[in-house]
């Protein structure tokens, strides 16, 4: 956790960075809760000194945590809690995927360890009226800590987070986009005040360009990888996989490039290790943390009361809090008017169609009166199955992918291009199919697409409105 | 009628005086994406003027590689023209063209995703490239003739570029002024590879061998374009082709280290195989990055003679492992028949294989490891205990914002879908069943779209209800956006997210569709986020003016750029009835 982090740091040092950070933290609760005297059998070297090697090279003296931090925490001194804030905000800056340096203020620490908390709904109060400085609340963070293994699932999370890639991962979310689109908001005042407008169009151009050329590189990849895919498959070992990725390739070239992922493999089994055996040792965790609860229960720290609090956080109305949030808002306020667009339509279309259909009827009524109610409702069964996606659609995905998956080539056995077919007995591997997120990708397309020419139409209109404010010039849009 | 209403010329041609006078760092070709904002002929004409260079064998690139035969006219401009270490855009003029046809040709393989005649190029394509070409030759023409005025402008720097695209056919002895410091080292080079020149194919060895040293790579590809031009445009086209993998890999391994070498090894690795058969799109859709390459060139020049050296001494060296240059044809290349032949052979190094079983059995441990019973209950009882006290009692009905942004994220594309089955509903039946069943269809959507509304409604409030809670933050705005966090509930296993990630494809052609629409979604993402940046800055300037003299002008760039996304421009006419 040096200070080239905040920069642009490389792949594999982030990754053996995280891993450490994994590692910082399970050796973390080993020795601190031998010295609660549980039983904590240490006998792997894992838990113990093992995984802290590595942390030690990299992370300056100040923020490893000392051993005894979670028995502190326990009796809530405040010695330990500056290193616990430091320890939430490493974890949870990797699982958000942020920046992050070692030397980030502590203000901004707790500020984003208590948003981090407040977002994945760690409700407590008290947590959120700790100091900003950090001096206080180790008891509090231990709780929240433990809340976060458990209801995130901080350790898988992390773990899955951090995998180490030898395949050609490509992302599968529609989400990733969020990131670059919120940078833009903060960078957006240019260096001069009086831009020519001309300039604008040449940058735009520009864009497009971009654009293009990555378009074609992203063309020329997928041929380049296909083709080490075809060309490999059959030699890999893993039988899930099949062919060889393009690192895995080049590593037949090139073996001596790739000691270090070797190192990284390893030093991730490593951890894997260590969260089995962090999974053998969870009972006694959780009983541990039963008796912190108890602690508190009998110093009466556990619920306070609650009158104060409320009366002190619920302000009349807040507006924006962040944005994030404003995000969130704007992008409700557009799907409501999408739906609100629609059900109009509908409404309209419903109605003509009904005034047809009975005017239908009423033409044909002697003809159809008998027969058709048995027609009917095979047609209500049949329009029942084709709503039917349309509700599933609805409901919440979920098995919504996110991050990282490894592009694997399967040939077009009817069985294995679902990804969930036979083998899933076997491997039970999250295989989505490209078809799949292509399917999700083209949806996506399209009512993004819709939106940029909501935009659009609003600007024709507003301009359109200026143009006619003009004397004696008319305006013929394109 | 007003000056004004000589179309998208004036808004093309504009731009790019301002970017000669400016102090941008790119030159000439530069200038070209202003013109493409301007008009899609504009962009042609970039395209069709490279190829109607007296390039030899003209009319065969009109139709080969691609519509705008930009391999062999990114050959000059790769020339040490891109210095300047600012210049991220490779070569954009050469661009420009393919953005254009992109946009209207993307969509089809998209949807069509079966259509895998991508890979080999049919004669019916070639033949409508070769039109398209023809097409825009002529409207060039067409163009020239009424539009002088802003060919003229266009002035040295046109003459400039002009010339350059006659490099080529000079080939060698013309590139010798552009970057002097090449020339000795190029010969050199050149006579040290003569023999695999003769071959024909030198290029798989060539490559190969430099890309372990950065700088090898760059000299060496941007030498080889230079030289093989003049061979014939289509081992140039291979050739730069593959600059621009290696450059691809450049810039990928500044950002991402390790894995950006795979991409370059890679594709240097199989890219030989390919090329030879592969649809002539491809070829050219990569050129561009060769430009880029070669801009490195000047700074690279002086370790040409290293590399060149370099690469006689693996030349050498990998014939003989090979063995197989004698053998070397047109059609194939050794490269190639290496991992094509040899792939299936092909065996990881023993400690990597050790160390990934060790590895992927340690994930499937992992995934199958179940908590412990009394763990299990321990913990539910620790976490319960620590709800209660929690200022939502139950987070259950109140979901955490993590799940609000989850199910705000599935709800997402509802519309689009339901539209899609709204459009799918024909207006007319000609039988009563038809109607019904269509009546009911309809109905079943409007059912959905209210649901979809109670559900935003309850998202609304629970989102509301959260950020009374929500802890302020402190102007630090880039702190809080989560980058797509799973939110995972309280049910979720350990077992999904361990895992296994894989993303099975079936087809090189799903793979393209796959990452041109991600590309296209990302696009999308950032022209809405520009589009209301420039709504906002850009609306407020023409409100309250008349229309003043040479306001005009900057009413049509603005409602170009709001409402046409640049492409195209309004007239404005002066309604002289009035006087």
């Amino acid at each position: 956790m040096t200070s080239g982090l905040c920069a642009d740091v490389s792949q594999p040092r982030l990754v053996s960075i995280c891993q450490d950070a994994i590692a910082w933290e399970r050796g973390a609760h080993g020795p601190s809760l031998q010295q609660e005297t549980i039983a904590f059998p240490l006998a792997s070297p894992t838990l113990g000194a093992r995984p802290r090697q590595p942390a030690e090279q990299i992370m300056p003296p100040r923020a490893r945590p000392a051993p005894d931090t979670l028995r502190r925490a326990r009796f809530d001194r405040p010695q330990a809690s500056l290193d616990f804030w430091k320890l939430l905000y490493v974890l949870l800056k990797q699982i958000h995927g942020g920046r992050w340096t070692e030397s980030d203020a502590i203000g901004a620490q707790v500020g984003f360890v208590k948003w981090a908390l407040w977002y994945h709904g760690y409700g407590r109060p008290q947590l959120q009226r700790l100091p900003a400085d950090g001096s206080a609340g180790s008891r509090e963070l231990l709780l929240a800590f433990s809340w976060l293994l458990h209801s995130p699932g901080l350790l898988e999370q992390l773990l899955a987070r951090n995998r180490v890639q030898t395949g050609d991962e490509t992302s599968v979310c529609t989400c990733e986009d969020d990131l670059p689109e919120s940078q833009e908001g903060t960078s957006e005042a240019g260096p001069e005040d009086r831009v020519d407008v001309r300039y604008l169009q040449w940058l735009n151009g520009r864009l497009r360009l971009q654009w293009c050329s990555l378009h074609a590189q992203h063309q020329e990849q997928c041929k380049l990888l296909h083709k080490i895919h075809l060309f490999t498959s059959g030699s890999h070992m893993d039988q899930n996989l099949g062919h060889f990725s393009v690192t895995e390739t080049d590593l037949i070239r090139q073996p001596e490039n790739y000691k270090q992922l070797l190192q990284l493999l390893e030093s991730e089994t490593t951890q894997l290790e260590a969260f089995l055996e962090w999974k053998q040792l969870e009972p006694v965790y959780w009983q541990w943390m039963e008796t912190v609860l108890d602690d508190m229960a009998e110093e009466g720290n556990m619920c306070e009361s609650q009158d104060a609090h409320v009366e002190k956080r619920r302000l009349p109305e807040v507006t924006s809090c962040c944005p994030w949030a404003d995000k969130l808002a704007g992008q409700m306020d557009r799907l409501s008017r999408d739906l609100l667009a629609l059900q109009q339509q509908l409404h309209q279309l419903i109605a003509q169609r009904k005034a047809t259909w009975w005017e239908k009827v009423a033409t044909r009524e002697e003809l159809q009166k008998d027969s058709f109610s048995a027609t009917a409702r095979k047609i209500q069964g049949s329009v029942g199955l084709k709503l039917r996606d349309l509700t599933s659609l609805c409901a919440p995905q979920k098995n919504r992918m996110h991050g990282l998956c490894r592009l694997v080539l399967r040939s077009k056995h009817p069985a294995s291009t679902t990804g969930c077919g036979q083998r899933v007995s076997r491997e039970a591997v999250a295989a989505a199919s490209a078809a799949e997120v292509i399917r999700e990708l083209q949806v996506r397309e399209a009512s993004l697409q819709r939106e940029l020419q909501q935009l659009r139409q609003q600007c024709r209109h507003r301009l359109a409105g200026i143009a006619e404010g003009w004397e004696g010039v008319i305006c013929i849009s394109p | 009628m007003d000056a004004n209403s000589s179309g998208g010329a004036e808004g093309g041609s504009a731009p790019f005086h301002r970017r000669r006078a400016g102090p941008a760092s790119t030159s000439g070709c530069g200038a070209c994406p202003g013109r493409a904002a301007g008009s899609s002929w504009d962009a042609g004409e970039c395209g069709t003027r490279a190829v109607a260079a007296p390039i030899p064998g003209g009319p065969r690139g009109a139709g080969r590689p691609g519509r705008w035969s930009r391999s062999r006219a990114r050959g000059p401009a790769g020339r040490g023209r891109w210095s300047g270490p600012g210049a991220a855009a490779p070569a954009p003029s050469l661009f420009v063209p393919p953005r254009d046809d992109e946009e209207e040709e993307r969509p089809q393989p998209q949807s069509g995703s079966s259509a895998e005649q991508e890979d080999r190029p049919s004669p019916k394509e070639l033949e409508e490239l070769e039109l398209l070409n023809r097409a825009l030759e002529k409207a060039l023409k067409v163009r020239k003739s009424v539009l002088k005025t802003p060919l003229e402008t266009r002035g040295a720097t046109g003459q400039k570029w002009a010339g350059e695209a006659h490099a080529p056919k000079k080939a060698e002895e013309q590139q010798v002024p552009v970057s002097v410091e090449d020339v000795p080292e190029c010969r050199k080079v050149r006579a040290g590879s003569k023999k695999p020149m003769l071959l024909k194919k030198p290029s798989p060895y060539q490559l190969r061998a430099p890309y372990r040293t950065d700088p090898d790579v760059k000299k060496l590809q941007r030498k080889v374009p230079a030289r093989c031009v003049s061979q014939g445009p289509r081992t140039a086209g291979k050739i730069s082709s593959k600059g621009v993998t290696s450059k691809e890999g450049k810039s990928h391994r500044t950002a991402t280290g390790a894995s950006a070498r795979e991409v370059c090894a890679a594709a240097e690795l199989q890219e030989t195989p390919g090329l030879p058969e592969s649809a002539p799109n491809e070829q050219q859709s990569f050129s561009g990055g060769d430009s880029a390459a070669g801009k490195n060139s000047t700074v690279a020049g002086k370790q040409l003679l290293d590399a060149g050296k370099k690469s006689c001494g693996f030349l050498g060296e990998s014939s003989k492992k090979e063995d197989t240059a004698s053998a070397w044809g047109r059609s194939t290349s050794p490269g190639t028949g290496t991992l094509q032949e040899k792939g299936c052979q092909l065996k990881l190094p023993l400690s990597y294989r050790k160390a990934y079983s060790r590895n992927s059995r340690a994930w499937e441990r992992c995934r199958l490891c179940q908590t412990s019973a009394d763990a299990a209950a321990a913990r539910t009882r620790f976490v319960e205990r620590i709800q209660t006290t929690f200022e939502f009692c139950s987070p259950k009905l109140t979901p955490s914002p993590a799940e609000i942004e989850e199910e705000l994220r599935g709800l997402q594309d509802v519309p689009s879908h339901l539209r899609q089955y709204v459009e799918a509903e024909p207006a007319d039946h000609s039988t009563l069943q038809g109607e019904y069943e269509s009546l009911l269809t309809l109905e079943g959507l409007q059912t959905t779209v209210s649901q979809c509304l109670q559900k935003l409604q309850l998202l609304r409030e629970a989102l509301e209800s959260q950020l009374r809670l929500c802890p302020d933050c402190t102007g630090d705005v880039g702190s809080c956006s989560p980058a797509c966090v799973p939110a995972r509930g309280q049910t979720c296993d350990s077992a999904d997210m361990l895992a296994v990630p894989l993303l099975c494809y079936s087809s090189l052609q799903e793979l393209r569709d796959l990452f041109a629409l991600k590309l296209q979604v990302s696009m999308l993402h950032q022209e809405i986020a520009l589009q209301k940046v420039m709504m906002a800055e850009l609306l407020p300037v023409l409100e309250p003016r008349p229309l003043l003299e040479g306001s005009a002008g900057l009413f049509r760039a603005i409602h170009s750029q709001l409402c046409e996304g640049g492409r195209l421009f309004p007239v404005l006419v002066r309604d002289e009835l009035l006087d």
